[in-house]
């Protein structure tokens, strides 16, 4: 074995004074990278109407809003309600949120998971191994396949899901929970399927020599190696579930929502900021729990 | 078990390793050097149906791997363990799963999805991790042992399978000296014991002198010397790790050592000062 050789002998010997040139910070692509992102950002603000003075300007308004009018009764927003009977219905409400949530992270794990497989070429090399054409040709279909069809579970928003849903199954919480799940399983196959790709390929490759099924090898050499980032993006997806879950009842699809879009629209703001209250301790302490148990899993 | 009858061996058109005769008997604990890049682990990979049979005959077992059929080849592939370099070991399962993975092909699919195994596959496994001195730790995580305890994981792991060969891969490269002769240790103890067949790769001529009975040399793609230890001496030496590619026809002994040396480098393991002495002995 010789030495590493330098594979692009460069032209100009370094000296101070080149090396000064090659080492300053203000290189042409740097300078463009920083003109062509500036004119992208200044273009989108100038389209959009943003405009600081209209925010200094509205600020008023925003707190007169907050205020509420004196003469409609529970049009503030502080203090927040304390009617017992209210919360109570409101934490049963975010108690079926949370439900919702559960049962909806299961189904998309169960759809989500094994689509993730299959969006892994990784994995997929080892369901159908081999350099044919027709191996390759047959790896390349499923994983635009698993791809496309993640793709359009994932664009597409929960509201809009849920919206489809409720035409379908009616109003309720089981509209809620299709539409969590099928948008979930897209994120999911995409975040599963990206620790998929990064296993370390030495247990796979052992596996694969002792003649070892599909299967198999999936629970003893992939899984457990995934486990963590399985774990950890689960979770996650299980906090922005229970988010998302509390708007789904704006279109009538079950869980708290159902009661913040109410009270928003009656403008019975007290309600409002109690059902938020309620609604962010519950994530925080999701947030907690999720912590604990990925702790758990390293 | 294994007979080569001139074959060509590589990935594409173009031969990796040319016109290799061969044949391999039951028993035997054969020790393959070479220099990097020789084409050692071609020839290992070679015998799990890894590598295209471009010309010539080749069978494992009486398969003909030029004609090998998928079945046939996850059938020939459960016969033969497999141990690495770098374990390929899962590090998070325990000494107990990992072994267990060995015998996956045995275990029902239901039972393997939940790790549930049967008061026999239990006592088998205890076995083959007392042969290699690891059953205490078989609770274990993976990632809680030292590179030769990982080792040693590896050969029971083959043993699981009950395998007719067992091909190794460089197996103490990674290895302390004194991890290595262990792991040595075991691999001669699982031959003698079992009447397994060893083909292993080694980058340390004392280790294929001292535990191998054959040695087969590989350079540039071919088979160079194939013989006992104690053969190989002098000019087999120097055939073996004579670098083809370079033009002077003749090396003298201090470029053959420089060239171990370098092979020798790439490890951790500081044997190479006895290595050289010795050669220089044999000079």
């Amino acid at each position: 074995m010789n030495p590493p050789k330098d594979k692009k002998m460069t032209s100009i010997p370094i000296t101070p004074e080149s090396l000064q040139k090659k080492a300053s910070p203000f290189q042409w692509q740097t300078i463009l990278a920083f003109v062509i992102l500036s004119t992208i950002y200044l273009v989108s603000w100038n389209d959009t109407e943003m405009s600081v003075g209209s925010l200094v300007d509205g600020w008023g308004h925003m707190r007169s809003y907050i205020v509420g009018n004196p003469e409609i009764e529970g049009s503030n927003f502080f203090p927040p309600s304390f009617i017992l009977y209210d919360i109570n219905r409101y934490l049963q409400a975010m108690y079926e949120t949370i439900e919702m949530a559960i049962v909806a992270l299961f189904l998309s794990i169960a759809v989500g998971f094994p689509l993730s497989l299959l969006a892994s070429r990784n994995i997929l090399k080892i369901l159908i191994p081999g350099r044919s054409m027709s191996a390759k040709l047959l790896r390349r279909t499923m994983y635009s396949g698993a791809m496309l069809v993640a793709n359009v579970f994932r664009s597409i928003n929960e509201i809009v899901w849920a919206l489809l849903f409720v035409s379908a199954v009616g109003l309720g919480p089981m509209a809620g929970i299709l539409a969590l799940a099928v948008h979930t399983a897209g994120v999911l196959c995409k975040l599963l399927a990206e620790g998929n790709e990064a296993i370390d390929p030495g247990p796979v490759e052992a596996l694969t020599a002792t003649g070892a099924s599909f299967p198999k090898i999936i629970v003893y050499a992939v899984l457990p190696q995934t486990m963590p980032h399985f774990v950890s993006m689960v979770l996650y997806r299980f906090e922005s579930d229970v988010r998302s879950a509390s708007i789904l009842g704006f279109v009538g699809a079950g869980g708290i929502g159902f009661y913040l879009f109410d009270k928003v629209r009656a403008f019975e703001n007290a309600d409002v900021t109690t059902i938020i209250i309620i609604i962010v301790v519950t994530v925080w302490l999701i947030d907690r729990l999720s912590a604990v148990i990925r702790k758990k899993f390293i | 078990m294994i007979s080569l009858q001139s074959v060509n061996l590589g990935y594409s058109k173009k031969p990796i390793l040319k016109d290799l005769t061969l044949r391999v008997g039951k028993g035997e604990f054969l020790g393959v050097i070479g220099l990097s890049g020789a084409g050692k682990s071609t020839l290992l990979m070679s015998i799990i149906g890894n590598i295209r049979v471009l010309q010539g005959s080749y069978q494992v077992f009486g398969y003909e791997l030029d004609s090998i059929s998928k079945m046939q080849i996850r059938q020939l592939r459960s016969q033969i363990g497999f141990i690495f370099q770098g374990y390929n070991l899962v590090d998070r399962l325990s000494v107990l799963n990992n072994v267990m993975s060995g015998m996956l092909k045995d275990i029902p699919l239901g039972r393997s999805m939940i790790k549930l195994y049967t008061r026999k596959e239990l006592e088998k496994a205890h076995e083959y991790m007392q042969i290699v001195g690891i059953d205490q730790l078989a609770m274990k995580r993976c990632d809680e042992l030292s590179g030769g305890q990982r080792q040693r994981v590896a050969i029971a792991r083959a043993l699981a399978q009950e395998p007719k060969i067992i091909l190794a891969d460089e197996p103490i490269a990674a290895l302390d000296p004194k991890s290595a002769i262990q792991v040595m240790d075991v691999l001669r103890k699982v031959n003698e014991t079992y009447g397994v067949t060893i083909i292993s790769n080694l980058h340390h001529l004392d280790f294929a002198r001292d535990y191998c009975s054959r040695i087969i040399g590989v350079a540039s793609g071919s088979i160079v010397y194939d013989g006992s230890a104690h053969a190989l001496k002098g000019r087999a030496l120097e055939a073996i790790y004579e670098n083809n590619s370079s033009t002077e026809s003749r090396l003298d002994m201090d470029s053959i050592v420089d060239k171990i040396h370098d092979a020798v480098q790439k490890t951790p393991l500081k044997a190479d000062d006895i290595e050289l002495n010795e050669l220089r002995v044999a000079a």
